[in-house]
């Protein structure tokens, strides 16, 4: 008998191995291939499903993080200190995915550092690199106390710990103000297609329409994750906190819908709305998803109540938004380029692999961190001799 | 400073011979055959509306939206007119295909290291004071190459001198001018010319990096103020508990 002990094959290691074979192939798809053998871009399109769902989708939903932060060092809502570590990882990963994203969505992924000494202050592309490059930082400092807490040498471990303690504060409000930037300006990028946009879809508050959808869906995914970790992997965050922190989430989607219809009603996109085309369809299909289901589900309080409930609600919320990015980004440029793009499966499967990879780290990071409060004593990772005060 | 050149070209008078088009592939050593759309071996086109020929290239704008798109600075307004691309410095994000007005930069999907492609102007032969070669090899009056201004007096000449001619000059005015004009005695929107935005396209982004400073002073001073008053709070809050908790009152200083 062999002694190396093989993982159990279980369903989701195997959904999870089946999506990495996928996602090798579309790499070496990418890598080898080129573009044009791997995606269904063209110039009419330039932009795709990468653009779309990976850097606006991931960007988008990774808004949890600094909002959590924000709220638990600046503003003192304590109570939900038992999320903030969950909602930074997860956003920190979030970004990991973008910036993984960058690596095949770019044509000269190897010129990614270009931006740092290339700079033109008049792109707003530029203004979002910047941003990104020193959110992930950012991230990655205010996530660290979490590893560096399970280094065994204690004087290192405790002078990192006293360190960071001191500039936590700066770092939160630093990541607040970079992620307020980049979130806004990620809407801001498609300003300058005017008259590519569809009108349901162009408005000069596209900035602000980005900022103020992104942190209703960040919020969401982190309470998605922590219901998530609760089922299964024994975290004991009390649901209550799930449930009011999605209280949040209704007011800031009421907000969202009276700016976009006041600027439906005032662009005249609004002639738009009921014409009978995919566009419309697809406009009322993200506007139910988005705003008016979880609106209407969230003020029952037996939906906010039901930790299930909750679970789906927020995932409508998720998925409302992606179909927002996708319909900005993909949707509302069919009609002026008079292309059909469809995404190739090997777009697919590079995001998605991206993304699932982000997902099996963070369910590791969750068991053998301090992420969650948990159930039962976390394991000791690299040593028994760390310290798990 | 170098004079900035512009191109006028006169759909009235193109025979479709499509010199130019051959001419621009040979400089650029591009397989000859004609094609139908602009593309990665073909920077300047022509296109047949009815029995009008419509020659496509880069506008060379202004201000333009690409420029101002690119995140590295690799697209550039040149003093004397074009607009270049500067290889070296793209990363390949493709904004500029995004961004331009009038869908004119092409991208090599097919290649494994793909690049930008659009015509720009001849930049190198005009800074050694030749001719686009384009309209050095169009054989009758439909292209011409001169001063930004004269040529535009120019247009402006020709269109009044006959009555033919609609009175427009198609990129005086658009998105904020460029350095290629067109004239015609067709609409021009029946021979492909989409409309676009009369302002410079930069001007749609402008206002939005320029709120930049606005959001870190407001947002990072209101934060700031807002952690001040947490941190007083709990300052407050433990001072009163110690307070009681010393007087004797019997009080739990950990239940405040």
């Amino acid at each position: 008998m062999s002694n190396i002990r093989l993982p159990k094959l279980t369903f989701w290691r195997t959904v999870v191995a089946v999506i990495f074979l996928a996602g090798a192939y579309a790499a070496y798809a990418r890598f080898a291939l080129g573009f044009e053998r791997s995606t269904n871009l063209a110039d009419s399109q330039p932009w795709g499903l990468w653009v779309g769902l990976g850097t606006l989708c991931g960007v988008g939903i990774s808004a949890g993080g600094f909002a959590l932060a924000a709220a638990v060092y600046l503003l003192g809502f304590e109570r939900y200190r038992p999320v903030v570590r969950a909602a930074v990882l997860l956003s920190f990963l979030g970004y990991l995915s973008v910036v993984v994203g960058m690596m095949y969505e770019l044509g000269l992924p190897w010129r990614i550092w270009h931006p740092i000494v290339m700079w033109n202050r008049h792109s707003v592309l530029f203004e979002v690199s910047w941003c990104v490059m020193l959110y992930t930082t950012v991230l990655s400092l205010e996530f660290s106390p979490s590893l560096v807490e399970k280094i065994p040498w204690v004087r290192l471990r405790d002078w990192y710990l006293k360190w960071h303690h001191h500039v936590l504060i700066a770092l939160v409000l630093i990541g607040a103000i970079l992620s307020s930037l980049h979130q806004s300006f990620l809407g801001g990028l498609y300003l300058l297609a005017k008259g590519k946009v569809d009108p349901l879809w162009y408005s000069s508050y596209l900035p602000t329409l980005f900022y103020l959808s992104a942190v209703p869906a960040g919020l969401s995914a982190t309470i998605m994750a922590v219901y998530l970790c609760n089922r299964s992997l024994n975290a004991r965050v009390d649901p209550r906190l799930l449930s009011e922190m999605s209280q949040i989430i209704a007011p800031m989607l009421y907000i969202y819908a009276l700016l976009r219809g006041i600027d439906l009603a005032t662009h005249g996109g609004a002639g738009y709305l009921f014409r009978w085309r995919e566009e419309s369809l697809l406009f009322w299909f993200e506007i139910v998803l988005f705003v008016l289901a979880p609106v209407f589900l969230l003020s029952q309080s037996r939906v906010r109540n039901h930790p299930n409930a909750l679970y789906g609600t927020c995932a409508l919320v998720v998925m409302g938004f992606m179909a927002n990015r996708l319909n900005v980004s993909i949707t509302a440029f069919q009609a002026s380029s008079g292309f059909y793009y469809v995404p190739r499966w090997t777009e697919f499967a590079l995001t998605l692999a991206t993304v699932t990879a982000s997902g099996v780290i963070f369910h590791y990071a969750v068991k053998y961190l301090e992420i969650l409060p948990r159930g039962v004593p976390v394991k000791n990772w690299m040593t028994s001799h760390s310290a798990s005060a | 400073m170098p004079k900035s050149k512009a191109i006028l070209i006169d759909l009235t008078e193109c025979i479709g011979c499509l010199s130019c088009e051959a001419a621009c592939k040979q400089l650029h050593g591009f397989p000859p055959e004609p094609e139908l759309k602009l593309s990665p071996t073909a920077f300047t086109i022509v296109e047949q509306h009815g029995d009008r020929f419509v020659r496509r290239m880069c506008m060379n704008c202004q201000d333009p939206a690409c420029a101002s798109a690119c995140l590295v600075g690799a697209l550039r307004k040149t003093e004397l007119g074009p607009v270049t691309y500067d290889s070296a410095k793209c990363i390949g994000c493709r904004y500029c295909l995004v961004a331009c007005p009038f869908n004119v930069p092409r991208y090599q999907w097919a290649k494994l290291a793909p690049f930008v492609t659009k015509c720009d102007m001849c930049y190198a032969r005009q800074a050694k004071r030749q001719p686009p070669a384009c309209v050095e090899a169009c054989p009758v009056q439909a292209s011409m190459v001169g001063g930004r201004d004269e040529i535009l007096e120019e247009a402006q000449k020709r269109i009044l001198a006959d009555s033919k001619y609609v009175k427009h000059i198609y990129g005086s005015e658009e998105v904020g001018g460029t350095s290629v004009f067109y004239i015609s005695d067709v609409p021009f929107e029946k021979l492909g010319f989409n409309p676009v935005e009369s302002q410079p396209m930069p001007v749609l982004t402008a206002n939005a990096l320029g709120d930049i400073p606005t959001v870190v002073m407001v947002g990072g001073g209101l934060l700031a103020g807002l952690y001040w008053i947490t941190n007083r709070r709990k300052f407050v809050a433990l001072a009163e508990a110690e307070e009681a908790a010393r007087s004797g009152k019997g009080k739990d200083p950990h239940h405040v």
